[in-house]
């Protein structure tokens, strides 16, 4: 899986994908595809900015909606029959369920050789997008577009040397950072679980992180997949381990009461007041999107790998996600819209914009909006281990259900074995 | 959606409607009248005519998807293959269910209570106050004002900031200043149900307010001058004069507020989205047809339960309407 | 006498408390949606006639922009960018001593150099080096602000967040959704008050029944009926056809039940003599029932008007959620997902949603009220 990562940072290639190549595609003036999403402000500016190209280039309309509750929009858009020509999935696991409700359309073998071609370790990312459809035949279904790497955490370097903390490289140096931090008077953590209808998702990338820092990585598979139970030990150290950040008062701005109710998309903001209201924020890779205004990657925020125990010998492992693009539609404008995202140029338009990162080979390095996110790259070139986001591989009752609503009900003070064993629970009678 | 296409569809659509029913009708004249010269006033037809759009409505929106849910609660999560009572028998043994239970019978208990009692209190105050009509409309102003909306509203007021920093919720600044802690009210497992349905009573008061008025109009002045100069106090005059003869309303009004209670979605869903136990049946049925690729069959057990829930009331209604046609 | 009035005295105050409470939630978010952002997010409404204390992170501007005055190199500017109106109290230089300064004073840095910061948002920094940095440095300021409000929450709701469309695709929702039922129902309530047909009885007990029914078990089995129809005709599954058809069906139980109470209520010595005289059902319809129709019609037009406004669920489902189709509530909750604690935004989106409910409440409350009890009080 290693290879996957290295995709960021290979050169480019000289086909009709590459760097600097403008897209062109056919007529389509007249047409129109539809395109609905989890992306709102300002996410959802940037994507109508890729529409834009696409409509420029082609002739063709493009309306894309943002909703905050689009997990459940589009099961009801597609069991109804009546989806959007291009759904924006946040997560694999509801994609397959989708295709095996037989909601998706397949994409064509030449999609899915282009983004073997381009895409670096393009096999992973085709098999991440490849589902049994309703008839249990195995068919590619999407593309990988706007990725993410999650073990970040973000910082205000200024923030760091008034204080003369020191960037830790270990985990025993984060803890100990941490600790000093809370003995400072400084707040170390913001944590904010908000998110809608998804709230809870962030603590599940905690967990995720901890779990590849504190077991190896056979166990997170087998946690994933449930071969392990929920309930067993090494998660409940996890969820613990989570806990003695979120569930000290001392350690995460406004206290462990405030940890479910902040919105993710607020919580970084303590990063940026006037005192600090907390000194760290880990978070993936498009986060920055919702820092305040006016900030400036490398001046007034920077980030750093959440880091590995050196006393354990698991290596440097990163953990990642993405959102994919499936179509619904078999029509000649969506097949096209989903090929145009193979190609540099909406890539490149959206890397420049930040919080963006691509797998896509032909993608211009340049384009990145700062050094901060060319700095990703050696974060994901120094990981010895990658693992795709766990709770979005769960079965959606799980990973964007009882695991969200479990780790909500974890901070507001159930115990870790209660949680999991509801989760567990949840699981079995799924099954 | 520009002005002019804005205008276009409501007029369109407006005449539509009612060029059905005016040409049908003149087509049933034309016919009668003057095709076979005989005048069908009470032909079969002309009721189907007048009756018919809003039987289909009735039909499509209702029925045949009440007759659905029902088949879907039998099913597997894809609808496809039959489970038989497997659905029912998982949610029984679902402690969120339980929960759901409990919190929609609280909501039952509490909700239509205290709307209906605050309601009669204040009719009864503001009928006898210059300023009354005043009072009156803005009690009944959250009536006008979308559960959306509520929930915005009510978010600012429960708004939780850490201790120490400033509070900018009214709840939380009210309960600084006499110096206690300030909470995150909506996350407190048990009292957060309570907080919600504030805001349900919030808004319902006002309706049972403004029927409650309109029926004390109807309560005979005599009486109540008699009673006063026989010495007896307004409160004496409340319990034993105005309450019994409002009895009728009362339960009428329980009734509206309590089927509203019954369904309530909107609310939970804008302020905790039935997070920190404040799940109803509405929003788990909600939740299980669509969160994570939904399960139709689990799902429609919910809405079944709604229906169930909702019985009594129906019976009940259905045997007034029976008494009234009596007489 | 002297009791009466104490008692009138008591019941006075008993309202009062009734009114302030129950106005104080709207009341609040209407000053909110006045107040500048950065004071709404800072303190609570109830301060926003007084003076409150606001700390600011500024950067001073860069190497680039010193220049040298005797002997020293200085670099000037100004923090507020003629934002007139806030006063600087003090100042710090790092982020652990944010009021470490009082305005006017010489903050030594540990390079030597020396700030000093202004009440008006000035500021002069003077090295004998010269400066390096490429990055300019944080200064801390706390500031007094004097009361703001503004419309500026307004223009940017309405034309920026796309409120104004909402507002809009709302209306088109909303008014054939509340005349289209008026006109079928009241068809059907006058069948089912003076029509003779078998079956009526039965079906006035299902438009009682109906009532109770929730509407969100109906979303996916309506919704693959519109899709059916939709594929026969080749065009969309949702529209506002749709949307109008759905809401008319959700409203046709309380419509109709409302209606028929009323039109059953009529005199039905008129209806019988004109009967006498040879007049259709629809002639009759037309003449008498109507006229006489007209103050529970506008009753009902504002219960399910209202109701349709304010309604999520239903534009949720059968509307797309493009910003061509988006209705305000579901616009609201959006902006309450996406801005979670960006409360200028969310207070008067809010507001503006509320404004024409709040309209028709206060112009034709009177009607309201009769329908209500129209309903209600014979039921």
């Amino acid at each position: 899986m290693l290879a996957l990562i290295l995709s960021f940072v290979l050169s480019a290639t000289s086909s009709l994908y590459a760097a600097g190549h403008k897209y062109s595609g056919p007529d389509l003036s007249g047409q129109k595809v539809t395109i609905s999403g989890p992306w709102l402000a300002p996410e959802d500016g940037y994507m109508r900015e890729i529409a834009g190209i696409f409509e420029k280039a082609t002739g063709a309309t493009v309306e894309y909606g943002g909703s905050d509750s689009f997990e459940q929009q589009i099961v009801i858009d597609i069991k109804a029959g009546s989806p959007p020509d291009i759904a924006i999935f946040p997560q694999p696991g509801l994609a397959a369920n989708m295709a095996a409700l037989g909601g998706l359309t397949p994409l064509s073998s030449g999609v899915k050789n282009a983004v073997l071609e381009n895409y670096a370790a393009g096999q992973s990312w085709v098999d991440l997008a490849t589902y049994p459809d309703e008839n249990g035949n195995d068919q590619f279904y999407a593309i990988f577009y706007k990725v993410n790497v999650k073990s970040l955490v973000w910082y205000s370097p200024d923030n760091f040397s008034d204080n003369g903390y020191e960037v830790p490289t270990t985990m025993e140096d984060l803890i100990a950072l941490t600790e000093k931090m809370a003995n400072d008077g400084n707040t170390p953590w913001c944590i904010g679980l908000g998110s809608g209808d998804a709230t809870g998702w962030p603590a599940t990338d905690w967990m995720e992180d901890i779990m590849l820092r504190t077991h190896d990585p056979k166990v997170y598979d087998m946690w994933v997949s449930n071969e392990m139970p929920f309930n067993d030990p090494r998660v409940l150290e996890a969820m613990d381990f989570f806990g003695s950040f979120a569930l000290n008062d001392k350690y995460v701005n406004g206290g462990s009461k405030a940890v479910a109710t902040t919105d993710f998309r607020d919580a970084p903001n303590g990063l940026f007041t006037s005192p600090a209201e907390c000194m760290m924020h880990r978070q993936a890779s498009f986060i920055p999107a919702f820092f305040p205004e006016g900030v400036e990657a490398g001046v007034d925020y920077d980030f750093f790998y959440f880091p590995a125990y050196s006393t354990k010998d698991l290596g440097k492992p990163v953990l990642g996600g993405g959102t994919l693009f499936a179509a619904t539609n078999d029509n000649k404008a969506t097949m096209e819209f989903m090929e145009f995202l193979l190609h540099a140029e909406p890539n490149e338009h959206w890397m420049a914009k930040g919080g963006f990162l691509t797998p896509h080979k032909g993608a211009d390095l340049n384009a990145y909006s700062s050094d901060t996110f060319r700095k990703l790259g050696e974060i994901l070139t120094g990981a010895t281990t990658f693992r795709f986001d766990g709770s979005d591989l769960m079965p959606g009752a799980i990973g964007a259900g009882s695991f969200w609503t479990g780790m909500v009900d974890y901070t507001n003070g159930k115990s870790a074995k209660d949680v999991a064993d509801a989760i567990q629970a949840s699981w079995d009678s799924i099954k | 959606m520009t002005i002019f296409s804005f205008i276009a569809y409501i007029v369109l659509g407006v005449t539509a409607c009612i060029s059905y029913y005016h040409i049908s009708n003149y087509l049933l004249d034309f016919f009668t009248k003057k095709v076979f010269k005989k005048n069908y006033n009470d032909s079969a037809i002309r009721a189907f005519i007048f009756i018919a759009p809003a039987f289909i409505v009735l039909l499509v929106f209702i029925l045949y998807p009440v007759f659905e849910t029902v088949r879907l609660s039998f099913f597997d999560k894809f609808g496809r293959e039959f489970v038989g009572l497997d659905n029912y028998i998982w949610a029984i043994n679902d402690p969120q269910f339980r929960r759901g239970i409990i919190n929609n019978l609280g909501w039952l208990l509490i909700v239509p209570t205290l709307s209906t009692f605050f309601g009669l209190i204040i009719a009864n105050l503001a009928d006898r106050i210059w300023w009354g009509a005043i009072a009156k409309s803005i009690i009944f102003m959250p009536m006008a004002i979308s559960f959306v909306g509520a929930g915005v509203i009510w978010k600012f007021v429960y708004d939780y900031r850490g201790p120490g920093d400033e509070q900018i919720g009214f709840l939380n600044a009210v309960v600084v200043f006499f110096g206690f802690e300030p909470q995150a009210w909506i996350t407190i497992p048990v009292w957060n149900n309570l907080f919600l349905m504030v805001i349900m009573i919030w808004i319902q008061t006002g309706l049972a307010m403004v029927i409650f008025s309109a029926a004390l109009r109807g309560v005979p002045k005599e009486m109540l001058e008699a009673a006063r100069i026989d010495g007896a106090s307004e409160l004496k005059i409340f319990t034993s004069i105005i309450v019994p003869y409002l009895e009728q309303t009362i339960l009428v009004i329980w009734t509206i507020i309590t089927i509203l209670v019954l369904k309530i979605f909107d609310i939970i869903l804008a302020m905790t989205n039935g997070q920190w136990q404040t799940e109803v049946m509405a929003n788990l049925m909600f939740d299980w047809m669509f969160r994570g690729g939904g399960d139709s069959g689990r799902g429609s057990v919910f809405a079944i339960v709604i229906m169930i829930g909702v019985v009594p009331i129906m019976a009940w209604n259905i045997y007034k309407h029976k008494q009234e046609q009596k007489i | 006498m002297r009791k009466n009035t104490t008692s009138s005295i008591i019941s006075q105050l008993i309202l009062l408390v009734f009114v302030v409470v129950w106005i104080i939630p709207t009341f609040g978010l209407f000053i909110s949606s006045f107040r500048d952002k950065d004071l709404l997010a800072n303190s609570g409404w109830w301060t926003s006639l007084t003076t409150s204390q606001i700390n600011e992170i500024f950067r001073t501007e860069n190497k680039d922009s010193q220049y040298q005055e005797n002997g020293n190199y200085i670099i000037k500017g100004n923090f507020f960018d003629n934002i007139k109106g806030k006063k600087i109290s003090s100042f710090g230089i790092t982020s652990k001593n944010i009021n470490q300064f009082l305005v006017g004073e010489k903050a030594i840095l540990k390079n030597g150099s020396e700030i000093t910061v202004f009440e008006n948002g000035d500021y002069i920094w003077k090295s004998q080096d010269s400066f390096k940095h490429k990055n300019g440095k944080r200064i801390f300021i706390t500031a007094l602000s004097p009361p703001k409000f503004t419309i500026e929450n307004y223009k940017e709701v309405l034309f920026k967040e796309g409120v104004g469309q909402a507002f809009l695709n709302t209306l088109t929702v909303a008014i054939p959704s509340t005349i289209i039922p008026l006109i079928i129902c009241s068809f059907f309530a006058y069948a089912l008050s003076w029509m003779r047909f078998f079956g009526r009885d039965t079906l006035l007990a299902i438009i009682i029944a109906s009532l109770v029914v929730p509407l969100q078990m109906s979303l996916i089995p309506l919704l693959s009926i519109y899709n059916d129809i939709g594929a026969f005709f080749n065009i969309g599954a949702k529209s506002y056809p749709g949307v109008w058809m759905a809401h008319t069906g959700f409203g046709l139980a309380s419509t109709t039940f409302l209606l028929r109470n009323f039109i059953k209520s009529l005199p039905h010595e008129m209806i019988e003599a004109a009967r006498v005289d040879g007049a259709t059902h629809y002639d009759i319809f037309i003449k008498i029932i109507l006229p006489l129709s007209v103050p529970a019609f506008a009753s009902i037009f504002i219960l399910q008007f209202l109701w349709v406004w304010n309604d999520l669920l239903v534009g949720l489902v059968f509307l797309d959620q493009l910003p061509s189709e988006i209705i305000l509530t579901a616009k609201l909750r959006e902006l309450l997902g996406s801005r979670g604690e960006n409360w200028e935004i969310l207070t008067t989106s809010a507001f503006v949603s509320m404004t024409v409910p709040l309209l028709i409440f206060f112009l034709l409350q009177r009607y309201f009220i009769r329908g209500l009890v129209a309903g209600s009080v014979k039921g």
